[in-house]
């Protein structure tokens, strides 16, 4: 098999393959960067295309915008705090505190070291591991996968802020929403009230442009104000190579992410949001000084950064070799892959071995591509950006909402949608509803559900098939250790600093 | 602000409150046509607003009490009802109107209309936009944005 | 007035383009509406057939695909339902699914709303058992089955799909009973069965087909062996009379001008013995089966029986 790899090289390296993995990091970037276009949509747009395309110039342009696309996200999250895709959501945590200190600039330039680590990670992993990982995605089933959902929607307790009662409110909110569409068990409509576009439930798009992106436009438009607050100068860029050796300590903290991500990306479903999530807690918790995160810790940026894009590649493990994507985005790329007549399996590696294992170099190629590209050049033109007048920057922002929503599946219904998810953003912005427990809830809400009931058919009904082998088992423990423990111990030790003061 | 004496039911929060109850128990009355099983999980979450709803009311009306004054939703109230409003009408008449009619007026509209009224930066910002929508998705991908439902049937 | 005069427009361009289209049609690109998002199935299905359609129906035809996914293809069948039968709006149509749906759920449509066209994929069903389960025939399977009934799980696609009818066909004939898990998707159900988490499941053939060394594949629901795997057995060499599958064609508006139908059917029927064409379904693992004209629809008023029969016995929803 190793032997197949390099034999699949020096295509990779043919001009026009190359050329579109290049134009492929480029316009993922600029995709993820614009607030309302998000990967998942770039890439559904491109699918049918690639249609009359040789079979790696297509994979070249969409492993290039995965991966452009999943640092690209990074830049309004840190300038707007509008996480240009969901997955960037983690990001706003801390970047966008960082740019109001002045250093967006550097704040950047964590966000593509660490996305290009993450994604180089991710690749070696889907290169040399990939069938081994794909033994590992076997051993979760209905009932391990709900123990997986449990695990990341205990971990919204860290993300409630400051009034448990709101943070609570939204998650609740973000898990009735997971649920409207058909029953995952018997098809049946719940609270679609006879919209057939409701019936594939709520696209995750749709909720974030509403949620993230509106209330920011409203805001840039209420403000009466002639141009942005961050110029150029409180940007402060300085070449990469010299900030370099300010990120070095974070190698703790990449090696640590990685592995989130590319483990999240191998499990079916759960994608590249809950990976930035669950690598920020963790980076959190063994930080020495967790009071600072949230308040502009670079560290939080390179967590969460590494870890979205660690998921890039491990995601097409499981898709490749089983059929099934890690994430959203990969689900959309799979049916590129059909398009060209690859169907997924044991037998895909064994009978177009030059695209399949092309394509993974091309994944390797457009993490390294992203730091040169993305480095000085994508970041300084974007910030420039801001410096557009705040309401011809607004205006442009919601042609973009509007565009990044329609082309998800080219219907006007998921815009109205988008824009009363907005008018709830708005409001849950200004009363200070932390938006995090949303997303969460939506993305691991239904998935939830949809496995616990598969799970008890399976048992037929006997809630014990839930705590019957040694995976399930080891994931409850897990989750008791890293959530229940930590959130006991600080019970247990606040008295003693309530007498204190 | 000066309505703060004015009613206390009309506080931001406790408006909100009221509204997630009232959304929460017109779905809940939705999840009885359910199986047992299919509702439970709505079911858990609808309650579960309903519960933390009432805790926000109760919460937010005990600080009226202590005269605490309620949060301010904007500064600008008509410019934000203005901002809503262009949006929902852009996205009306891009499903009426086009796409392109409708884009090629609201880029100069919001941008004049909030504040924005350089002649030459607005015709420049506009070609640039539209030209660059049309020759990405349109020319480049044949997406198809909407015609317009008036020029159709 | 602005209306009565748009109206009257309109009358008047249908009238003109109804009296130019029984010479020269078609005079403009046909749009073939794919209920699914591109890179699925039957979008695959969609853009290897449309060059061959193009080619048939000369004169420089062009077909262009528009993907209209949602509600697992409703939308999409509802659109070309309601479409002007002017010959310049087809349709991708998949069975039972687009009739199991205007029995379990309210449809615009029913199987009177269309020109049947023709059945161009029909995916066979296959029983297959996971590696771990220990149950490599189908009489062990009926065994196990009947002895511990609902003991068996089986992993599928959906309920109210060709799976589920399948599965039901089975437990009819050799009267046993098993319990249903209704994965999202194939996919989803396959990797179970993989790793052991159900004991059986029901899929396609196009779907175990690179599969066959990790799993027990039992028997498969044709009357004739497949090319896919001319090794497997049919059910009824073993004594089961089961045939069941998924199929995917093309179908138009009802009450399209006789000529334009004659013209797109002609096109169609011709695909049966295209090599090329043949080739490229293969290589995208689409079983090919042409059905066309009325044979079609005979085909679609049994399999909306079938769902309805299976439906007032056993409601699914």
């Amino acid at each position: 098999m190793y032997s197949d790899l390099l034999h699949a090289l020096p295509e990779v390296f043919g001009l026009t393959n190359f050329f579109a993995v290049i134009i492929g990091v480029v316009a993922g970037i600029v995709v993820g960067a614009m607030p309302g276009l998000s990967a998942t949509m770039a890439i559904s747009v491109l699918v049918p295309f690639t249609f009359g395309l040789e079979p790696l110039v297509a994979l070249g342009l969409m492993a290039g915008i995965y991966n452009g696309a999943m640092y690209g996200g990074a830049i309004p999250a840190v300038l707007l705090r509008i996480p240009g895709t969901p997955a960037a959501v983690a990001t706003t945590f801390d970047g966008y505190p960082m740019a109001q200190k002045g250093q967006g600039g550097f704040a950047l330039q964590v966000a593509v070291v660490s996305s290009s680590i993450g994604g180089i990670a991710s690749a070696f992993a889907l290169m040399l591991l990939a069938p081994p990982l794909s033994k590992v995605t076997l051993l979760f089933g209905p009932s391990e996968v709900f123990w997986v959902a449990v695990f990341g929607l205990a971990s919204i307790i860290f993300l409630l802020g400051g009034n448990p009662i709101k943070g609570l409110i939204s998650a609740c909110f973000g898990v009735f929403v997971s649920v409207i569409g058909s029953d995952p068990i018997y098809g049946n409509d719940r609270f679609t009230f006879g919209q057939l576009e409701l019936l594939d439930g709520i696209n995750m798009v749709i909720l974030l442009v509403g949620l993230y992106a509106l209330p920011p436009v409203i805001d840039l438009l209420e403000t009466p104000l002639k141009t942005d607050g961050i110029g150029k100068s409180q940007l402060g860029t300085e070449p990469i190579w010299k900030t370099l050796p300010r990120m070095k300590h974070f190698w703790k903290t990449w090696l640590r992410s990685s592995f989130i991500g590319i483990w999240i990306g191998i499990l079916p479903g759960a994608g590249g949001s809950m990976a930035a999530f669950m690598s920020y807690n963790e980076a959190r918790r063994a930080s020495k000084n967790p009071e600072a995160w949230g308040e502009g810790e670079p560290e939080g940026v390179a967590a969460a950064e590494t870890a979205n894009n660690a998921d890039t590649a491990s995601a097409l493990i499981p898709a490749l070799t089983l059929g099934i994507p890690g994430t959203a985005v990969a689900a959309v790329m799979l049916g590129g892959l059909l398009v060209h007549g690859l169907q997924p399996g044991p037998m895909l590696f064994r009978d177009n071995p030059d695209i399949v294992f092309g394509f993974m170099w091309q994944f390797l190629f457009g993490a390294i591509l992203l730091v040169l590209l993305g480095g000085s050049l994508a970041t300084n033109s974007f910030a420039r950006l801001l410096n557009l007048p705040r309401p011809l920057l607004g205006s442009i922002i919601i042609v973009l909402m509007l565009i990044g929503v329609y082309s998800i599946h080219g219907r006007m219904f998921d815009v109205y949608m988008m824009l009363g998810f907005g008018a709830v953003g708005w409001v849950m912005d200004k009363l200070k509803f932390p938006l995090p427990p949303v997303v969460l809830g939506l993305i691991l809400g239904g998935f939830a559900e949809e496995n616990l009931r598969l799970a008890l058919r399976i048992g037929r009904g006997d809630w014990m098939v839930l705590f019957s082998n040694v995976t399930s088992l080891v994931i409850v423990a897990l989750t008791v250790a890293v959530i229940v423990g930590p959130i006991l111990k600080k019970k247990f030790a606040r008295p003693k600093t309530q007498d204190a003061t | 602000m000066s309505d703060r004496h004015t009613s206390r039911l009309l506080r931001p929060e406790t408006l909100t409150a009221i509204g997630i109850i009232v959304v929460a128990a017109f779905f809940l009355l939705a999840t009885t046509d359910l199986r047992p099983i299919s509702a439970l999980l709505p079911g858990a979450m609808l309650s579960g607003l309903v519960v933390l709803a009432v805790a926000l009311l109760v919460r937010d009306q005990r600080k009226a009490s202590d005269g605490e004054p309620p949060v301010q939703l904007s500064r600008a109230p008509m410019r934000v009802i203005g901002a809503f409003a262009l949006i929902v009408g852009y996205a009306l008449a891009t499903d009426f109107i086009g796409f392109y009619p409708s884009t090629i007026a609201i880029i100069p509209l919001v941008s004049a209309l909030f504040g924005f009224r350089n002649p030459l930066g607005l015709l420049a910002a506009t070609v640039i936009v539209v030209g660059a929508v049309y020759l990405i998705f349109d020319f480049g991908m044949s997406q198809d944005f909407p015609a317009g439902r008036l020029w159709q049937n | 007035m602005f209306n009565s005069i748009k109206y009257a427009t309109v009358i008047g361009a249908t009238l003109i383009a109804g009296a130019a289209m029984a010479q020269d049609y078609p005079e403009k690109p046909i749009e073939v509406i794919v209920g699914y998002s591109a890179g699925g199935g039957t979008d695959v299905m969609a853009r290897t057939a449309a060059p061959f359609i193009e080619k048939y129906l000369g004169d420089g035809a062009s077909l262009v695909v528009k993907n209209v996914p949602g509600a697992s293809g409703q939308i999409g069948v509802t659109e070309v339902a309601n479409a002007d039968p002017d010959g310049y709006t087809l349709g991708t149509f998949n069975l039972p699914g687009m009739m199991a749906r205007t029995i379990d759920r309210e449809a615009d449509y029913s199987a009177e709303s269309f020109t049947y066209l023709a059945n161009v994929v029909n995916d066979p069903n296959v029983i297959v058992t996971s590696k771990r389960s220990g149950i490599e025939t189908m009489d062990q399977l009926v065994e196990e089955a009947r002895a511990n009934p609902g003991a068996v799980t089986v992993g599928m696609s959906s309920l109210g799909g060709d799976d589920h009818f399948m599965l039901i066909k089975l437990q009819n004939l050799t009267e046993s009973e098993f319990t249903i898990v209704p994965f999202r998707g194939s996919a989803p159900a396959r990797t179970a069965l993989m790793g052991g988490h159900v004991a059986m499941g029901i899929l396609n053939i196009s779907e175990v087909a690179s599969f066959q060394d990790d799993l027990n594949v039992l028997g498969i629901a044709t009357t004739e062996r497949s090319d896919f795997a001319p090794d497997l057995p049919t059910f009824s060499e073993q004594g089961y009379e089961l045939v069941n599958g998924s199929m995917r064609g093309f179908v138009a508006p009802k009450g399209l001008p006789e000529d334009v139908e004659a013209k797109l059917v002609a096109a169609f029927e011709q695909l049966n013995g295209d090599e090329e064409f043949l080739a490229a379904m293969a290589a995208t693992s689409n079983p090919v089966e042409v059905v066309t004209g009325d044979d079609f629809q005979v085909l679609t008023q049994e399999l909306w029986d079938l769902a309805k029969a299976v439906w007032d016995e056993t409601p699914w929803n």
